[in-house]
């Protein structure tokens, strides 16, 4: 069967469980939290660092649409932590 | 000396759970006009408004009061005011905005400043406190667990705990509750309304909102100066292009990838931080704490220097977790502050960002405790390891409403599979066509 076909057939599980976890957020609200990023009064001083941008390599013929490991919205995501000292 | 409550986990993270940054208001996945009508109504009716509350001036304050000297003092309902119930003055406590300078120069705050209510909690005061009345000599005990205030059985004086001791009960400042019962309840009886057709039946048999209690729960609102570093890979897009034939089409991308690192340099002014161990434990497998963590903010502006008076007829909760033990969740904040701050700074790379290495430095902050007022309403879903307690919470200044509401399980599965049902017999139709 190709491709079409079988996200076709996928589209009855997939509309039943997206449906299901819309419809329990909406009721159970498990995914909300203070929302600190937009609702504190944040003064901040112009970023800096874009002069030093550097083009370091070429991605060719990739199917995917966004970088891999995209995290540049997912702000609560902690990646490695790097200490002074 | 120091006390022995472990500080929350961080929460868990994945999809669904508070580690998600919270959808816009308003925003949603899926356009409810594509679902059933029943369905549809409760998703589109209208949510709890909050309102905007205007900073007042305020004045002075005592404890007795000032004009007849008499302990009978309670918060005016819907006011900052504090009101005598013998002689019916009126009076407002002091902005410790003003008062203690906060709001200000947070640009230059160096190391650790402490407010004295915020200061470490020692392991060996006790929470419950007695008091000579000194009315008439008797003595009274105050359990700060979960109450400021007490009255002398016996001559009926007020007493109320005013004392700053090492026992986390009497905080810097409170914030009065201006949303008052009959309008909390209106807010829950509403939130509930629009979450009625899948919810549990003993849930919505049970449901009393005039039950709700005004808690004063604890808080650390922290300002702060930091700096912060971020590196990693990000891409742009250079060409975009098919390949294949009719049936079997695919698209590709060629994408310049790119070495960035952005810093910043911000002050954060008021951020609020939960300093009872138990509020700040947002696992949404076994609580629901993350309902009132939801409501913030607070106006914290608005808040007036400590007086028991406020909280009288209202109960509290004391604050068991000190600065040190909550620097770890303030310093997860900070990066997510400032994980935000710059995404802006990479707007050109269309394919995104992957950000590798974080880095925060903090310059100075400033820590003040802070009762904050939360009308509270609560459902016991009975369940295995002890069942689950939902909180439907409303913000006692702004009137945020958030809640959790139990489902029920089997009703909304069968919505779903009747739904997936019914898509599964469109594509069918659409392949046996095709074909």
């Amino acid at each position: 069967m190709s491709d079409g076909g079988l996200e076709l057939l996928l589209l009855g599980p997939a509309g039943a469980t997206g449906l299901y976890w819309y419809l329990y957020r909406y009721y159970r609200n498990t995914d909300k939290s203070h929302a600190f990023e937009r609702e504190t009064r944040v003064d901040a001083k112009p970023v800096t660092g874009a002069d030093n941008d550097d083009k370091v390599d070429e991605v060719k013929g990739t199917r995917e649409t966004r970088i891999d490991g995209d995290n540049v919205r997912e702000y609560r995501h902690r990646v490695t932590r790097i200490r002074d000292g | 000396m120091s006390n022995n409550t472990t500080p929350p986990p961080l929460p868990p993270s994945g999809p669904g759970s508070p580690r998600d940054v919270p959808p816009l208001p308003g925003s949603s996945t899926i356009d409810p006009a594509t679902l059933p009508k029943p369905i549809r109504d409760e998703l589109e009716a209208p949510d709890p408004v909050a309102i905007d509350t205007a900073a007042d001036a305020l004045k002075d304050g005592l404890n007795h009061c000032p004009k007849c000297g008499a302990t009978d003092i309670k918060q005016r309902p819907g006011t900052d005011v504090l009101i005598c119930l013998y002689c019916r003055n009126e009076w407002h406590g002091a902005r410790v905005e003003e008062e203690f300078g906060l709001g200000e120069n947070i640009d230059q705050l160096e190391g650790t400043i402490i407010a004295s209510g915020a200061q470490a909690i020692a392991a060996d005061v006790s929470a419950l406190m007695t008091f000579k009345c000194s009315g008439c000599g008797a003595e009274v005990t105050v359990n700060t667990e979960n109450a400021m205030t007490a009255r002398c059985h016996w001559c009926r004086h007020v007493l109320g705990v005013n004392e700053q001791i090492a026992n986390g009960a009497v905080p810097d400042a409170v914030l009065p509750f201006h949303i008052k019962k009959d309008d909390a309840v209106a807010r829950i009886r509403q939130f509930v309304g629009k979450r009625q057709f899948f919810a549990l039946k003993a849930f919505k048999e049970q449901f009393t909102p005039d039950n709700v209690v005004g808690v004063y729960l604890p808080y650390m609102i922290v300002d702060g100066n930091v700096s912060a570093d971020v590196a990693g890979f990000a891409e742009i897009k250079t060409r975009e292009y098919t390949r294949g034939n009719d049936d079997n089409k695919k698209t590709y991308y060629d994408a310049d990838v790119y070495q960035v690192a952005r810093h910043v340099d911000f002050t954060v002014d008021d951020l609020p931080l939960e300093s009872s161990a138990e509020r700040g434990n947002l696992n949404t497998g076994v609580n629901t704490n993350n309902i009132i963590n939801t409501i913030l903010p607070f106006d914290t502006k608005n808040a007036v220097k400590w007086n028991a008076s406020y909280l009288s007829g209202f109960t509290s909760e004391k604050r068991d977790l000190n600065v040190e033990q909550l620097r770890p969740h303030l310093e997860d904040q900070l990066l997510s502050i400032a994980r935000a701050q710059v995404e802006e700074s990479v707007d050109q790379y269309d394919r995104g960002v992957r950000w590798e290495q974080e880095r925060l430095k903090v310059h100075g902050t400033r820590w003040v405790a802070m009762y904050l007022p939360v009308w509270l309403y609560s459902y016991h879903q009975p369940g295995a390891n002890g069942g689950m307690l939902h909180y439907i919470a409303v913000n006692g200044r702004t009137g945020e409403t958030m809640g959790s509401v139990p489902v029920q399980q089997w009703k909304l599965l069968a919505a779903a599979i009747t739904v997936g049902t019914f898509l599964e017999g469109i594509a069918l139709w659409m392949m046996g066509h095709s074909s």
